[in-house]
């Protein structure tokens, strides 16, 4: 074939507009264990994290209170940093560290190979833990992560938006959507709902009881439309069609954070680690609002909705039980004063205990609540009742991005809520198809 | 080449005067060539030299992941069970390029990404061009100032941009919206309605700066005793600008064009950040580009994505080898 300089200039051009476009996807390879060096002396591990605040004098501590086990605290920039960096140690098999703050949820952990089962390391201790953070570390019954506890959700009301509009605080989702439709006639959301966060339709289902994916036997049981997952769509759904509530994104945070200000929105889920940003985030309306219980589906069954991504050890590591005995020393009360925050002189809320009430004091913020000790009552019996686990199949990365467009189009009317649900279900079927992973989907 | 014929047709002179480089060992014209053409090599090679590093730039950083790729494509990945054990590879064939052919979503979001490019790119190759003619027929100085301006969006990262300008949106804490209430106008940017003018803003601000200086350029580079000549025959600056510049200007346009419509078509990051803004209009896989990511680090598919950027990659190269070719025939 002969080449003129222009059909050489135009080849050129589509193989270099080719090229652009391809070096940017090319890769891949499997990850395999890698080898943890042995010493003698001490056990020395590294632990990946991205606390900037607190990570690095909590690991101090650590290393003065004993001396079996010296922790190297890798404090990595974030959380997608860490995603990063952990992926191409794992790649490069080197470098394995032996904790990683959870990034992901457990299972697709488990699922790409990178945590190792710790079940007999951590066993001796699990009962210092609560039930919640016990499950939440688990996968088909056994320990792949740190027992790891759930943020339980309240709710938090503008109580002069509610004593304005004479409206009772629901303790009952369906409470809750009448209250919408009395706040609707006075031009007030009930609460907000952004379109690119399923989270609201997850949290009600986990409360519901739904279980949207379960192990039986060799195979994966998917249900996207149980009784549980429907009755919180079908709330979700009321609140959607009777125009109750608004749709600011999270993206534009000064714009929610000046409607959540307004007075035009009555109440919002929560959990302890927002109230900081509401309190500095809400001049107008702080001291005005009020810790209340969230509302459940019925009145005589009482749950709490909260997930948690379990820091985990990557496969690889030779030393769980150091690992464990640092994660159990976090847990003592001095590992928990370890974690004091040097500016605001507080500590973290530690989730994962059985009795967390001796600290939630310290995580409520001073002039946000109209009544700082019912707020921390609120925020412990929230705790208490935690389901904890929610478990999110093998391919969570997969059809979480679904759930996100069907949300959108459900939030914005386009269509109902339940046959999102159904699409997202037909999507998740799809996957496991093409992934080779054996389950059954219910119909 | 010109030097060559030159040599070739005078064998018996050196480059440098009477003497071969060895000495004036040549006793007849036929020996005395071979040395010459030793130095024409290590000439040669001396230049070729200076284009080796682009050569293993391109090599390590374009050739090697492009092998890659198309290794990648023609195999799957599959788990099995729980899909806790290993993933295994399997040699497909072109069963991906198959399933990319077939896969709507993927051609939806071609046909998206066109639709936005033979709008978008006109009108910010028509903004640029208009641009470069106004700094072309100011002052120098007034020019140099305005061309630093003009330039600064492009200089700001894409991401950046896209954050900045959705502040700007916003019809909350933004100030674009309280502009066009005072005209009695209610414009949502977010809306899904909206989305693409919003973002066809974006990507116009972010371009205009870089295709206008380029044009600029070539403006600069044309010869001004044709306009003196224009000016003398009673030619008006429209006129000028219109029938002499504009033809000047054909090689620029071509290539800002089509580095224009390669850009547009893999456009990514600001769908991907007003996907939070519009979730129930710019899905997940929005156009090619964010399909791709999709599919690579969301679903876990690196096989099929690799397919998908191949399928993409071959487009892109077809639309910029017709643009090519017909600017070219109309040049001609």
């Amino acid at each position: 074939m002969k080449f003129t300089n222009r059909r050489r200039l135009t080849l050129s051009a589509a193989v270099l507009a080719s090229a652009a476009m391809l070096s940017a996807c090319a890769g891949g390879g499997s990850v395999a264990p890698a080898a943890q060096e042995t010493k003698s002396g001490p056990v020395t591990i590294d632990v990946w994290g991205w606390n900037a605040e607190t990570g690095k004098q909590i690991v101090d501590a650590f290393n003065a209170a004993q001396s079996d086990v010296k922790v190297n605290y890798v404090l990595q920039a974030s959380n997608t940093a860490t995603q990063t960096n952990f992926r191409n140690a794992m790649e490069a098999k080197s470098d394995v560290p032996c904790l990683v703050q959870g990034f992901a949820p457990l299972t697709t952990m488990v699922v790409n190979g990178w945590a190792q089962d710790i079940t007999d390391a951590v066993k001796p201790t699990e009962d210092t833990y609560n039930d919640g953070a016990k499950a939440a570390a688990k996968v088909n019954d056994r320990y792949y992560g740190l027992p790891s506890g759930a943020d339980g959700q309240f709710m938090i009301i503008n109580k002069d938006t509610y004593d304005k509009f004479g409206v009772k605080v629901p303790t009952t989702w369906q409470e809750f959507v009448e209250a919408g439709k009395t706040f609707k006639a006075h031009g007030v959301d009930v609460t907000n709902l952004a379109g690119e966060d399923p989270s609201t339709l997850m949290n009600l289902a986990q409360q519901g009881g739904a279980e949207w994916f379960a192990i039986d036997g060799d195979k994966w049981k998917v249900n996207f439309t149980d009784k549980a997952t429907l009755a919180a769509a079908d709330i979700i759904q009321q609140l959607i069609d009777n125009d109750l509530v608004s749709n600011q994104t999270y993206k534009d945070r000064p714009a929610l954070y000046a409607y959540f200000d307004s007075g035009k929105m009555a109440s919002t889920t929560t959990q302890w680690w927002s109230l900081t940003g509401y309190k500095t985030n809400f001049p107008a309306t702080s001291g005005h609002w009020e810790a209340v219980e969230i509302p459940q589906f019925s009145a005589d069954k009482k749950a709490t909705p909260g997930r948690s991504t379990p820091s985990f050890v990557p496969v690889g590591c030779e030393n769980p039980e150091a690992v464990v005995k640092y994660a159990d020393w976090l847990a003592t009360p001095e590992g928990i004063q370890a974690g004091k925050n040097p500016k605001t002189g507080s500590v973290g809320l530690p989730s994962s205990l059985k009795d967390p009430s001796p600290y939630v004091k310290d995580i409520v913020p001073k002039g946000f609540f109209v009544d700082d000790t019912k707020a921390a009552e609120v925020m412990v019996e929230a705790q208490t009742a935690t389901v904890g686990k929610f478990e999110l199949g093998p391919n969570y990365d997969a059809w979480f991005p679904e759930l996100q467009d069907q949300w959108g189009k459900a939030v914005a009317g386009q269509i109902k809520l339940s046959e999102a649900l159904k699409n997202v279900q037909k999507f998740v079927a799809s996957d496991l198809e093409k992934k080779g992973i054996s389950f059954t989907a219910a119909s | 080449m010109t030097a060559m014929t030159e040599t070739a047709a005078k064998p018996g002179r050196s480059p440098r005067g009477s003497k071969t480089p060895r000495g004036n060992s040549g006793a007849t014209d036929g020996p005395a060539l071979r040395p010459r053409a030793g130095w024409r090599v290590k000439q040669d090679l001396k230049g070729a030299s200076l284009s080796l590093p682009f050569l293993i730039g391109f090599g390590v950083f374009t050739l090697v992941p492009i092998a890659m790729a198309l290794k990648e494509s023609v195999f799957a990945t599959k788990t099995s069970g729980l899909g806790f054990g290993k993933a295994t590879s399997t040699f497909v064939g072109f069963e991906n390029f198959a399933e990319a052919l077939a896969d709507t979503s993927f051609w939806a979001g071609m046909l998206r990404v066109f639709i936005y490019a033979i709008v978008v790119v006109p009108l910010g190759q028509l903004l640029s061009l208009a641009m470069a003619l106004v700094l072309d027929g100011v002052r120098r100085r007034v020019a140099a100032r305005f061309r630093i301006v003009l330039l600064l969006p492009y200089m700001v990262p894409g991401l950046v941009a896209t954050m900045i300008w959705i502040y700007l949106y916003s019809p909350v804490v933004g100030p674009l919206g309280d502009f066009f209430q005072l005209f009695g106008l209610d414009v949502n940017f977010f809306s899904g309605n909206t989305v693409w003018s919003s973002i066809g803003n974006l990507a116009i601000w972010g371009g205009i700066g870089f295709n206008m200086l380029i044009m600029y350029g070539s403006l600069q580079s044309i010869p001004h005793e044709i306009f003196e000549a224009a000016r003398i025959d009673g030619a008006s600056e429209l006129r000028i600008a219109l029938d002499i510049k504009v033809p000047f200007l054909r090689g620029s346009l071509v290539l800002t064009s089509l580095l224009a419509i390669i850009g547009t078509l893999q456009i990514f990051s600001e769908p991907l950040l007003f996907r939070a803004v519009t979730p129930e209009t710019i899905t997940k896989d929005f156009t090619p580009a964010m399909m791709i990511f999709n599919q690579a680090f969301q679903v876990g598919n690196v096989n099929y994505a690799t397919a998908l950027s191949i399928v993409l990659g071959v487009v892109v190269g077809i639309v910029s080898a017709i643009i090519y070719r017909f600017t070219n025939r109309i040049e001609s």
